[in-house]
């Protein structure tokens, strides 16, 4: 079975280089070939990743001796999840790709960087060992800036290169911040592995600089107020495939290498910074709706809304407690689940549109589409945490997390943040429910529904992928202990070795 | 006084040097041979590498002397370090020899400029396992000098201007370098670099403080010749002048000779402790910072990879600001990737002037759509750029930025980590800049020409180092020792 680990993440690696490079230099490829490559290389990395997570085999060996990288691949119960979500968003993001291409380049070209970003995300997920951690944080890095700044929104070439940019370069600056985390770790520790860095944890004085620096750098990612600036760009000039993986995979591996590089190793430094980041969060969950409540592209108000629920994130796991850290994983798969529906949803509005402005006078969504106005409910409705959907429990849970934090937290500051955090709950309501009178409802004027159109409602590849993922926002929030019971043992286990 | 000879461990230093004797006697008694030097030239330093490879074998983990005296100490040693910088050497002194070979010079001038390639590797060679000052000084201007004629011998005016700066600063940095020796000598009573002289004179505040003039001095002379901000005013002006394989010359084989000369004295400059490393983490922040600035707004293929060098001697000499046992292997690691990287632009750049004219491949303009018009030329020069951003696919550049900051990050020097990180974004952004140019709608030349056979193997074989090394990082690495 540790074929498996191999295959995951090589898989759509090797099939993204081979599509990206041997396209031209050896025959062109066709948009069908690519598409079928693509997805055969998804499937099989999601169909190892299943093995992964039945039989959690384990793969360790040497690499690169001179700098301590090992080859060491394995997974638990906070990265399993993680994992599978993303083999699934890759296979659904495929799926998405052949319905919508934009212009800009080859085909091959496209799907091989999609494949280059879901094999990087995936390899995020399953390393052991920090140094490879930040290997496998860069393999992303080139190809989302190939598909945001050749593939992205035709409309204006030069917003086109910015965001490829500003995107790019804030990625690169917090993960070199995050490599000088890991290496102060590392040389203290004398080994790269995740688990061994915890084990040897750095003196007290030492750990607040250095979660500092980890915490700005992977603050940067994933992304925390005041470091999100190039969030909403890159979104509103992604392609709807990049916006599904950036918002499904690239914030997740900043989360999740807060979780393992900051909060497990580091639980002094954590404790310090604590209040601080909690705050930050809050700023951002409120920031992001009010942002929201205003923003008149619909893609950037997806990209907002993200801010706010990353914030959320964050004050889960600033809360030291066990619930908290639970909430913010559920709260990390959630928003996973809910930014992918949304993003193909409204890319799928905008590339139909013409553009996304909410305050141009459209006929109602729920007459014209039935099924993409479906899901667009199901969407803003998880994305506002309506209970029953997969965006309560992280939500609700991160804020009880907060309100009864970890032992020697300022309480009576964390119950501040808890009410903050709750007024950008109602805030999430105000704006989802704009948003839903807006597009949903529409401008209707009484008298007799216009006719549906059905040729312009979701068919083929992309209705299958928002009703899965419309399915699965759904599935999450009607029973979530599925997914609480798979992370519990693994947070506990965190939770110890931190507390110790 | 009586030594012993290992003609082995010296062959890597005598084959070009003696070579290059040999062409200048070749040329006397057959005179406008031309091409045929360059061959030569190429096969000499080839067998000089081919001289160091017993030596970088794993079993050969301790240093090695020869030129021993009598009382034990050795005036030429090599460590694990020292046959990674002979092989980077060399093997870099090669490939600019046979970018050369195809350029079409003035007959009589081919055996000129491929007898001071020989001499200058031949000095850059000598320079790592020089273990005292007379020698050390000679072989670092034998590496320095003959690279001005080379920039000169293009003849035009700008190639006499950059020779020109390049000369000035190299005089300017032999005073100093040589008034630094002195002082050294003066400090220590002692003409080595290795035994106690270096630890009781360090130990004595009066001489302590020579020691620490003689050191900044040293430095400072070596910074010139390692285009470190801010002696690195040279550097522009040399690589725009210079014909673009000597560009390539003095970005990589006297880079490798620059850093060999530092590591020398390197371990006189732990012995004094943080201050004269801060002089070294100064000037690596300086040198990165300056270097990516003017690298942005650069529009000059050559003068970018001037300033781009310019940064680069920065990464370089990052990890020497700590005092770490990793530091001398990660600097020299981190030199290596370098090389191989910087050389991969050169024959790119050599490759393409020599097929659409000079004035084509030096503007960073009419690589527009370089993709569409030469993939192969394109995608090889995009791995190049990557390594030197650090980012995969090129694994081997981002293992290199690895170990340039691991030693800083180990040493939690948190302003100089953090100034880096700045840097590697800069960088990101300067190397992108070119790289974007590649995509995109053609610019160039209607009549293209096929590349000439030797370049087209070159940037094949170059290509193919890179994808091998980021496949398999260690194969690279080791060759600088554990």
């Amino acid at each position: 079975m540790v074929v498996a680990l191999l295959v995951a993440p090589l898989a759509p690696i090797v099939a993204g280089l081979a599509l990206v490079t041997g396209d031209r230099s050896l025959r062109s490829v066709s948009r069908h070939t690519a598409y079928i490559v693509s997805l055969l290389a998804t499937l099989a990395s999601l169909a190892a990743s299943v093995l992964i997570a039945k039989d959690r085999p384990v793969l360790d060996r040497q690499w690169v001796p001179e700098i301590g990288m090992r080859l060491h691949l394995a997974v638990d119960g906070i990265s399993v999840p993680l994992l599978l979500m993303t083999a699934a968003i890759g296979v659904l993001v495929v799926l998405h790709a052949r319905h919508e291409q934009p212009d800009g380049g080859t085909p091959a070209t496209f799907f091989g960087c999609l494949l280059l970003v879901i094999g990087g995300g995936i390899a995020t997920f399953l390393v052991q060992d920090a140094i490879s951690f930040f290997l496998a944080f860069e393999v992303v890095l080139v190809p989302m800036w190939v598909l945001i700044g050749r593939f992205g929104d035709r409309r204006d070439a030069r917003e086109r290169a910015r965001a490829a940019y500003t995107f790019v370069l804030y990625t690169v600056l917090g993960s070199t911040l995050m490599l000088i985390g890991i290496l102060t770790m590392t040389f203290a520790a004398g080994t790269s592995d995740l688990a061994g860095i915890a084990a040897h944890p750095l003196p007290a004085g030492g750990q607040t600089v250095v979660a500092l620096i980890l915490l700005v750098g992977l603050g940067i990612k994933v992304p925390m107020w005041p470091l999100h600036s190039w969030l909403p760009r890159a979104h509103t000039v992604a392609p709807t495939a990049g916006s599904m993986l950036l918002a499904a995979v690239l914030l997740k591996m900043g989360t999740y290498g807060v979780v393992r590089l900051v909060l497990a190793p580091l639980p002094e430094g954590v404790h310090r910074l604590a209040p601080y980041v909690g705050a930050l969060a809050v700023i951002g969950i409120i920031w992001g709706g009010l942002v929201c409540l205003v923003e008149r592209s619909l893609k950037r108000l997806v990209a907002w809304s993200s801010v706010a629920h990353m914030g959320f994130v964050l004050l889960g796991m600033m809360s030291g407690t066990e619930i908290g850290l639970q909430a913010a994983l559920y709260a990390n798969i959630a928003h996973g689940v809910i930014s992918a529906l949304l993003f193909a949803v409204v890319g799928g509005l905008k590339h139909r549109w013409g553009d996304d402005d909410l305050d141009t006078v459209r006929r109602s969504l729920r007459d014209i589409s039935p099924r993409l106005s479906l899901t667009f409910v199901i969407g803003f409705a998880a994305a506002m945490g309506l209970p029953g959907l997969a965006g309560f429990w992280g939500e609700v849970l991160a804020i009880f997390g907060a309100w009864s934090p970890g032992a020697g937290l300022p309480s009576r500051w964390f119950h501040v943040l808890a009410a903050g955090a709750s007024v950008g709950a109602v805030l999430a309501a105000g704006y989802a429910l704009r948003v839903l009178w807006v597009v949903w409802h529409g401008s209707a004027q009484g008298g007799l529904p216009p006719k549906p159109e059905p040729e312009s409602d979701a068919r083929g590849n992309e209705w299958v992928v928002a009703a899965v993922l419309g399915a699965a926002a759904i599935a999450l929030g009607v029973i979530p202990t599925v997914l609480l019971h798979a992370t519990a043992d693994a947070v506990t286990h965190l939770m110890a070795v931190a507390g110790r | 006084m009586k030594l012993t000879y290992d003609w082995w461990l010296l062959a890597p230093v005598l084959i070009p040097a003696v070579g290059s004797v040999l062409v200048l006697l070749l040329d006397a008694l057959a005179p406008r041979l031309g091409r045929v030097h360059w061959a030569i030239t190429a096969v000499l330093l080839l067998a000089g590498a081919a001289a160091v490879v017993p030596n970088a074998l794993p079993s050969a983990d301790n240093p090695r002397d020869t030129l021993c005296l009598p009382a034990g100490t050795c005036l030429y040693s090599l460590d694990h370090v020292g046959v990674g910088l002979q092989l980077t050497a060399l093997v870099s002194g090669a490939v600019i020899a046979l970018l050369a070979l195809p350029i079409r010079v003035p007959a009589e001038r081919a055996a000129v400029q491929a007898t001071l390639l020989l001499a200058a590797t031949a000095g850059a060679t000598g320079v790592v396992a020089a273990r005292d000052l007379g020698s050390w000084l000679v072989m670092l201007e034998l590496a320095t000098l003959p690279a001005v004629a080379l920039v000169a011998l293009r003849a035009r005016r700008s190639a006499v201007d950059g020779a020109l700066s390049r000369l000035t600063t190299s005089l300017v940095s032999f005073a100093i370098t040589a008034m630094g020796a002195a002082l050294w000598f003066a400090a220590t009573g002692s003409a080595l670099f290795t035994g106690d002289a270096v630890l009781n004179a360090a130990h004595d505040t009066d001489s302590r403080r020579i020691l620490v003039l003689a050191v900044v001095f040293i430095i400072a002379g070596l910074a010139f010749k390692m285009s470190l901000a801010p002696f690195h005013v040279w550097t522009p002006e040399a690589f725009g002048g210079a014909s673009v394989p000597i560009g390539g010359f003095l970005a990589v084989t006297s880079k490798a000779a620059a850093l060999a000369a530092l590591l020398v004295i390197f371990r006189g400059v732990t012995v004094l402790g943080t201050s004269a490393l801060a002089a070294i983490g100064v000037l690596s922040a300086v040198s990165m910072t300056l270097g990516n600035v003017m690298a942005l707004r650069e529009r000059n293929a050559l003068r970018f990879l001037a300033w781009s060098t310019v940064s680069q001697a920065g990464w370089v000499v990052l990890p020497l600001a700590t005092v770490s046992s990793r530091a001398v292997r990660s600097a020299a690691a981190y030199l290596v990737v370098y090389a191989v990287a910087t050389l991969v632009a050169f024959i790119v750049v050599t490759a393409l002037a020599h097929a659409d004219g000079r004035e084509h491949a030096t503007g960073l303009a009419s690589y527009k759509g370089l993709l569409r018009r030469r993939p192969v030329l394109a995608v090889t020069l995009a791995l190049a750029l990557l390594t030197l951003m650090g980012l995969p696919p090129a694994v081997i550049g981002l293992v290199a930025k690895v170990a340039a900051i691991g030693p800083v990050a180990g040493g939690r020097l948190w302003v100089l980590a953090v100034i880096a990180a700045i840097n590697a974004m800069l960088g990101v952004a300067v190397y992108l800049r070119w790289l974007r140019m590649l995509f995109g709608a053609t610019k160039g030349p209607d009549r293209a020409d096929r590349l000439h056979p030797v370049h087209h193997a070159l940037v094949i074989v170059g290509a193919a180092a890179l994808v091998v090394t980021s496949v398999a990082p260690h194969s690279l690495l080791q060759i600088v020792g554990r």
